[in-house]
Parts: structure tokens; C-alpha cells; sequence
């Protein structure tokens, strides 16, 4: 825990949905991001007051990518608990997903027929 | 109003465009390539004003010089336009380097120092070809459906798309927007 937690870069300012993306995109295996520090699942409730409502609704929306990656293999998920009801919330950067390439050519030749 | 172009007539014409041809040449400190360019843009707005040029007011040297340091004063500012916009002194790309055994600008000029990539376009084949390798492996990521709609987007814009009945506006913008993050997530940078 002590090697990820000196590995978590310090966050200046609250992440948005195409930060956490471009970390992704260029994050090497292994490489770690604190994407929320609180207790996620009261933060992003509607009817929570912990946050403004144009702050829950992002963090809604990076939650909510981080999980897509997550579910594509690109990062795993972990949250290390600081104390009661807050927690450090953590992408981990994976080995890029082997995907099966297509054909740029061939792709646009389709749809213009 | 004049029809016809006699021998002597024409024989002043040339000689008129040649001299402002030379001056401007000089003044400008064109490269004596573009001599004969130079001329031949001054001779072409000459004869085309020449229907204008009347007998009973003047000389037709006199109607020639008028007409050609128009002419002249337009290219010079056409010339100095372009040399503010790229701050330096056209030079010819064919022109030999002294002391590099017969090579000429263009052959020492990089690709990366080209108009081309003074304009933003790409002029790196590798980093194009790296670039092609990279989509093609995001698209193979993406939805069938999404991947379409990636290919409809290279020829048609989304308010196109929206019109031919391939569903609301807002909708294809948030799909866009959702393939953008998307490849990003994917490690696909914007061109």
C-alpha cells in the first residue's frame, strides 16, 4: 500500500471525464490515479449535498468511464479506506487490450458503397 | 478605342513591358528566374487594357508606362504582402548550395521544413503510417454501429447525417462525443 500511495500523483483539481481518458490512453502498466477522494457512492447521489451539482454530475461521469475501462481491461479499480467514509478511489493502469484491428480502407470503402 | 496592334505598336509594348519587368526585378531583388514571369504578367495586363488606350490623348509608350507601373505597383505590394506574412526572402528551391558538390536547396531542405508543414499538414510518413495503425486498432475497439458512423463522419458532417434520417442531432453528437473519449481512453490522439 505504502508503494501505490507514493506512486498517487497529487490532485490539484477535480478530474473530468477526458483527463481520466487521456491517463488511460497514455498510462504505462502499473502506473496508478487517485480519480476521487471521498466516499464515491454518497457523492455521486442526487439527493447528496456533498458536492455542487455540476461537481457530482462529472464525478458521476468519470466514475462512470473508469468502470468502462475497467470492463474493457484497460485499468483495474481499487480504493484504499483512509477512515470512515472516505477513501481513496484508484485506476491502475494495465497492459494494453490486444484488440483486433480494422481495416481503415476497407471500413471507409464500405460505406461508400 | 483601338482593335488592331501594329508590328511597331507591339515592338513598344514589349520593349515598355521589359524595361518595367527589369526595373521591378531590381527593386524587389527577385531571383533572375523570375524575370520572364514578371514580364509576362505586366504584358498580359497591358494587352488586355489596350482596347482602353486612346490615340488622340497620348502616346502609346506613354499609355504603356502608365498602364505598366499599375501593374507593377501591384505586384510589388503583392510581394511584400507575402514576404510579411512568411518573414524572410523567397529563395529558390533549385537553387545550387554553394560548396555542397552540385546540391541544391531542395535537396537540403527536410520534409518537416516544408510549406506543407508550415501549414499544419502532416509530412512525417511514419508518424502518419504509426498514426493509420493506431485508428485502425481504436475503430477495432469500437461498436460495429459506432465504427460506421466513424466512416459516414470522414465524408458527411453530423447535421447531414441527422437530415438523411440516421437519427437525432443530439443523439449522433453525444455518440461522437462518446467515441471521442473512447479512443482517447484507447490511447488514440486527435489529429
Amino acid at each position: 500500500m505504502n508503494v501505490i500511495a507514493s506512486r498517487i500523483p497529487a490532485v490539484r483539481k477535480p478530474l473530468t471525464e477526458i483527463d481520466l481518458c487521456v491517463w488511460v490512453g497514455q498510462a504505462a502498466p502499473g502506473d496508478v490515479l487517485e480519480y476521487h477522494r471521498g466516499f464515491l457512492a454518497l457523492d455521486t447521489l442526487t439527493q447528496g449535498a456533498r458536492l455542487a451539482e455540476r461537481e457530482r454530475a462529472e464525478l458521476a461521469r468519470v466514475a462512470h468511464r473508469a468502470w468502462w475501462a475497467a470492463s474493457r481491461g484497460m485499468i483495474h479499480l481499487v480504493q484504499r479506506r483512509h477512515r470512515s467514509d472516505e477513501y481513496s478511489y484508484l485506476a491502475v493502469a494495465r497492459p494494453k487490450p490486444k484488440q483486433a484491428s480494422i481495416s481503415l480502407s476497407s471500413l471507409l470503402l464500405a460505406e461508400a458503397a | 478605342m483601338r482593335t488592331s496592334i501594329s508590328r511597331d505598336d507591339l515592338h513598344i509594348l514589349l520593349h515598355e513591358a521589359d524595361v518595367a519587368a527589369r526595373r521591378l526585378v531590381r527593386q524587389l531583388r527577385l531571383p533572375r528566374a523570375d524575370l520572364d514571369d514578371v514580364r509576362q504578367d505586366l504584358l498580359a495586363d497591358l494587352i488586355a487594357r489596350l482596347p482602353a488606350y486612346d490615340p488622340d490623348r497620348g502616346a502609346l509608350g506613354a499609355f504603356a508606362g502608365t498602364v505598366l507601373t499599375n501593374r507593377a505597383t501591384r505586384i510589388a505590394n503583392k510581394v511584400k504582402r507575402e514576404r510579411r506574412m512568411y518573414g524572410a526572402m523567397p529563395i529558390s528551391l533549385d537553387e545550387p548550395v554553394p560548396e555542397s558538390d552540385g546540391l541544391t536547396r531542395g535537396d537540403l531542405t527536410a520534409e518537416a521544413d516544408g510549406l506543407s508543414a508550415l501549414f499544419g499538414q502532416p509530412v512525417d510518413a511514419f508518424a502518419a503510417a504509426e498514426h493509420r495503425l493506431d485508428v485502425e486498432r481504436g475503430l477495432g475497439s469500437l461498436e460495429p454501429a459506432d465504427r460506421a458512423l466513424c466512416a459516414a463522419l470522414s465524408r458527411t458532417t453530423v447535421d447531414c447525417l441527422a437530415a438523411s434520417g440516421h437519427g437525432a442531432r443530439s443523439s449522433l453528437y453525444r455518440r461522437v462525443k462518446d467515441i471521442r473519449l473512447a479512443l482517447t481512453a484507447i490511447g488514440v490522439r486527435a489529429a
